[in-house]
Parts: C-alpha cells; sequence; structure tokens
C-alpha cells in the first residue's frame, strides 16, 4: 500500500463521511444548535458580570467570552457524533464491507476524523459569522480567526480519536453516544462557560487541572487580546498533545479489533 | 497513484480456492464453538460451487475465512492461489466479496457508492468512472444510480451488492446467500446474472441454504453440517448415490394388484400415500417407457404418473439424518 493511495483511501473516507453527516440535518443540528443556544442564555444571565473591571481583564463582553466555550462545545458534539457514525458502521456491517477491500485500514479511522475535522472548521466559521451578527469581535485580527478554527480543527481529532477508540473497541453506537455526559461533564468542569477565576473549592482545582480550560482560554485570548504566542502554545499544542495520544489509543483499538477477527 | 492491480491468479496451476483442514473456533475453555471443523475443499477455474447448509452450519464462517474477514484457527487456504492467513491483502485485490451481512451504507446513492468502491481498489479516475457506468447497466440500475440506497427495495440492493463486488473484475467470486429474502423475480434475475458471470470466465463460491438455488445454479456442491463437509460432489451424483429415482403411478383400486405385479419388475415397491403405487427403477429414469409399456400390455390404465427424482435434501438427510430447515426456496 503506497502512501499516495492510502492518503486517496483516507480523502474518499472523509468525503463519504461528511456527505452521511450532510444527509442527516437532524444528527447535525445538535451540535450547531446547543452550543449557540448556552452562548446566547449565558449572554443573557451573566451580561452584567462583565462590567467588573476583572473580567474585562479577560473579555470585553461576555458574548465574546461565551465564544470559545460554544466553539468547544460544538466540536465536542460533532466529533463525539462521527464517532458514534463509526460504530453504526461497525454494528451494521459497512466496516466489515471495507476489511473485505484492500483499504488502507489506518484510513477507516483517519476517514472518520477527518470527516469531524472538516465539520468542526464549518462550524467554527459559521458561529465566527453568526457571533459577529450580534456583535462579537476578534481582537487577535484575521490571524486569530485562523487561530480559532486551527485550534477547533485539532480539538475535533483529540475528542474524535478518542470517542473513535471507544467506538472500535465497542462497536456499538449506544456506548458512544452513552459517554457523551462524560464529554459534557468536561465542558461544565471547565472555563468553558464561566471564567477559572471566579471558581473556588475543588470545582476550581478540577477546572484547574482540566486541559479543555487551557484550550478554551487559548482560544479566549484569539477572541479577547491582541495576538500572542501564548495564544498558539495553548489552543493549538495542547490540542495537538492531546490528539496524538487519542489517535494512537484509537489505532491501537483498531489494531486490536483487527487481530481479534 | 498506482493503477488498477491485476487480480489474476497468482499460480494458474493452483486451482481458485483450496481448503485443508480449515478450522475456525469461537470463544475458548469449555465454550468453545467450533463453527468450522477441519473443512476441505476445492473451487475449480471456471466454476460455480455451491456451499450448501442449514443456519449456522458454517457456511458464513468458512466464507470469511475465506475471504479474510477471519483468521483460520487452524488449517489452511488459499484464494486466487494466495494464502488467507499470510497473502490476505493479494486475496483482497483478487476476489469480489457480496456478504449477507455487510450493510450498503443507505445514505450514499448507488454511483457514488460504485466510486468509493473503485477508490478502494486502485482504479484510476478515468476507468472509474466508466465502469461504474458499466456496472450500473449490467445490474440494471442505471435509472436509479443518483438516488440514494436507502430508498432501494431488497432486490436492487442485491443487485448493487454484485455490482460493487465486480469493480476490480475479480477472477474469483464470494456470494453469501445472495437471494436470502428476495421475491422469485429478483432471485431468477440475481440467478441469470450469476450464469453470466460465470460464462464469462469468473469462479463464483456461493453460499445458500436454498436447495433449488444450489441444484439450479452450482457445477458442484458441498454440503456442510456442524463445520463438517458431509458431502461434496456434482448434484445429480450425489443425488444418484442416494438411490433410485421413484415412480408413482395412480391406477384404479381394482387394478392395483396387477399394476404392482407389473411394477416389481422394475424395482423395489416403495411406501406411498393411499391410492398411489411407487417403484424405485433400478436403472433410473431411462426405464420409465418401459414401465408405461409394460402396463400398457397389461391393459391397465395409468391415471397419474410422477418421477421423482432424489434432491439435496434427500442427500443432506442421508448424510446427516435430518432435513434442512427452511432450506426450500418459493416456488418459481
Amino acid at each position: 500500500m503506497t502512501l499516495a493511495l492510502a492518503t486517496r483511501h483516507t480523502a474518499w473516507l472523509t468525503y463519504r463521511s461528511v456527505l452521511g453527516r450532510l444527509r442527516q440535518p437532524a444528527a447535525l443540528t445538535p451540535s450547531f444548535v446547543f452550543p449557540l443556544f448556552f452562548a446566547a442564555l449565558g449572554s443573557a444571565s451573566f451580561s452584567r458580570i462583565a462590567e467588573r473591571p476583572d473580567f474585562q481583564e479577560i473579555a470585553s463582553s461576555f458574548l465574546n467570552y461565551a465564544v470559545a466555550g460554544a466553539v468547544a462545545q460544538g466540536v465536542l458534539f460533532a466529533s463525539t457524533s462521527a464517532a458514534g457514525d463509526l460504530a453504526t458502521d461497525i454494528e451494521q456491517g459497512f466496516f466489515e464491507r471495507l476489511l473485505a477491500s484492500p483499504v488502507s485500514r489506518t484510513s477507516i479511522l483517519l476517514g472518520r476524523l477527518g470527516s469531524a475535522m472538516v465539520v468542526a472548521v464549518v462550524q467554527v466559521t459559521v458561529f465566527m459569522i453568526i457571533f459577529m451578527a450580534f456583535g462579537a469581535r476578534i481582537e487577535s485580527g484575521p490571524i486569530g480567526f485562523i487561530g480559532l478554527v486551527g485550534s477547533g480543527a485539532l480539538l475535533s481529532l483529540a475528542i474524535g480519536g478518542l470517542m473513535s477508540g471507544m467506538a472500535i473497541k465497542s462497536g456499538s453506537p449506544e456506548v458512544v453516544q452513552g459517554s457523551f455526559p462524560l464529554v459534557f461533564a468536561l465542558m461544565f468542569l471547565s472555563s468553558a462557560f464561566f471564567p477559572r477565576r471566579y471558581m473556588t473549592g475543588w470545582y476550581r482545582t478540577v477546572a484547574d487541572w482540566n486541559p479543555l480550560s487551557h484550550i478554551v482560554e487559548g482560544m479566549q485570548g484569539f477572541m479577547n487580546q491582541p495576538l500572542a504566542a501564548d495564544m498558539f502554545w495553548r489552543a493549538w499544542l495542547i490540542p495537538l498533545g492531546l490528539a496524538v495520544v487519542s489517535i494512537a489509543f484509537g489505532l491501537r483499538s483498531l489494531s486490536k479489533r483487527l487481530a481479534a477477527l | 497513484m498506482g493503477g488498477v492491480e491485476l487480480v489474476a491468479c497468482n499460480d494458474m496451476s493452483t486451482p481458485p480456492i483450496v481448503a485443508e483442514g480449515l478450522v475456525r473456533h469461537f470463544g475458548s475453555g469449555d465454550k468453545v464453538v467450533k463453527a468450522v471443523d477441519g473443512v476441505d475443499l476445492t473451487v475449480n477455474d471456471g466454476e460455480i460451487f455451491g456451499f450448501l447448509g442449514p443456519n449456522g452450519a458454517g457456511k458464513s464462517t468458512t466464507v470469511r475465512v475465506l475471504t479474510t474477514l477471519l483468521k483460520p484457527t487452524a488449517g489452511r487456504a488459499t484464494v486466487a492461489g494466495y494464502d488467507v492467513a499470510t497473502q490476505a491483502d493479494m486475496v483482497r485485490r483478487s476476489i469480489g466479496v457480496a456478504l449477507q451481512d455487510a450493510a450498503i451504507d443507505p445514505l450514499m446513492t448507488g454511483r457514488e457508492l460504485l466510486a468509493l468502491q473503485s477508490v478502494l481498489y486502485g482504479l484510476p479516475k478515468a476507468r472509474a468512472s466508466s465502469r461504474g457506468d458499466e456496472l450500473l447497466e449490467r445490474v440494471g440500475l442505471t435509472a436509479a444510480a443518483d438516488r440514494r440506497v436507502g430508498t432501494y427495495s431488497g432486490g436492487m440492493r442485491r443487485r448493487l451488492d454484485l455490482a460493487l463486488s465486480l469493480v476490480h473484475e475479480p477472477s474469483v467470486l464470494f456470494l453469501d446467500e445472495p437471494t436470502t429474502g428476495l421475491d422469485p423475480m429478483s432471485r431468477l434475475t440475481l440467478w441469470e446474472e450469476v450464469r453470466r458471470l460465470n460464462r464469462e470466465g469468473t469462479t463464483v463460491l456461493l453460499t445458500t441454504q436454498y436447495l433449488e438455488e444450489a441444484d439450479q445454479l452450482a457445477d458442484r456442491v458441498a454440503i456442510i453440517d456442524h463445520g463438517h463437509i458431509v458431502r461434496q460432489g456434482v448434484p445429480r451424483d450425489l443425488k444418484a448415490a442416494v438411490g433410485a429415482p421413484t415412480l408413482l403411478i395412480d391406477v384404479a383400486e381394482a387394478q392395483s394388484p396387477a399394476a404392482r405385479d407389473v411394477l416389481v419388475r422394475f424395482g423395489d415397491l416403495r411406501p406411498t400415500s393411499e391410492g398411489t403405487l411407487g417403484v424405485g427403477l433400478r436403472e433410473g429414469a431411462s426405464a420409465v417407457a418401459a414401465v408405461i409399456r409394460a402396463l400398457d400390455d397389461s391393459n391397465i390404465h395409468v391415471r397419474h404418473l410422477e418421477l421423482n427424482e432424489p434432491s439435496l435434501d434427500d442427500v443432506f438427510a442421508e448424510a446427516t439424518g435430518h432435513r434442512l430447515e427452511g432450506a426450500e426456496a418459493p416456488k418459481q
């Protein structure tokens, strides 16, 4: 198997996955609607906190603050759904159809991750258009926008790799969907919806250790601060590191599944 | 980007499918299930080989091993001249596979699936498009090519599945219960397509639980039960080995003793339903004319006559002691 052919397999399986997503609008809708709903809710409920001088150090408005959380939330939803589709392929037999062909085995996983990444890029772009229509501003300019999109894409790989690994291990869409509350808990126990500086006790400790807090704060940096290298460290390198680990987990799960045939 | 791999057999002197002592177990310890337990079979070049057995007999597991979807627990098999365990990728490039349980993505169109399949088998872009059109026409799906597969009937899906398995022009084709659940018309269409492929030189191994399907299509059959092949050969020979065909005649009750005297000259009388006489013809179907002449010479008026050849179900029953459950295909 040449690298060129494996790349072609990955590109086509990505295309197939994206088509599948687009042709199930009902499955795609939550990852677009819920983050916007939570952002609107947060902006309406907590707008006055943005008047505090210490909040102004973080963001100029709660809407500007909420963008990063919405992006992260949307990406988590979409990546989990992509992994759910992989589990459905296993459960319903399309996975076996692929295995009967000389497809690059790695492409089966990378195709799904590719689609999660494509959806993430589209999602972040759509979110930004909507948020900017309601008055949000990217303080770091066009490069900051690229920073946000890139961060969303890398986060989709990190979560997608983990969830796809679970999908391959279990072969059950229910198990993948069942793990979604854990992803949601990861969101709520981070600074996605509220700044860490206002948290106390164990909640603060968990949020401090939660890598999602640091990724989201990197994204918030792109939205609310002049461009700085620190933003890329947090918004790109942390999800990149997580993506490497989670994709390795996904590939190992795939390899184990194939070895057990 | 490489072109399509040639799918000719590795070693032309080796039959396209050979299995020797093939074993596949599931589970371990006390809970081990011997799905395939020492299968030996050879499928010759250009043959349609029927693999017949009830549900759970080991047909699909054998096919999964031969198509590299499962690894053998023991034994050896080669397909298209390549070892299924050590040269799995070459096997996959050489064969076409249409599996009963392998779903077709309902969200994609027939044309999109054929394009994807062409990419997976490494067909160049230009060839992929024309090959897709050829196959859609061949299986009668040109009009439905741009519809999502989710809107296809069962018969259309099976035809698309067959088209997908042919994208790379394989020399060996595996069809796992290709007509299960199809209506009689769709079944006949698929049979005709299988025959056509075979005439064009494709070696076909098909599993089925339908006696009629094996009888109609297969040059040779293997009958499998509980993971073992219990009979293997040409259907006609297998049936002949079971015994002579039975001639049933219906005569007036008053003429029954005289008819009995005539029939006994041609073979052993056999138990039949009330009002009918039966004889196992020692010399086979060719003796029917002589029986009719003898009955006529004795002035016996035959109201109804029927010659029953032994069926593959009789072969199965003779080999296993039980009938092939649910094997009867709907009457054509």
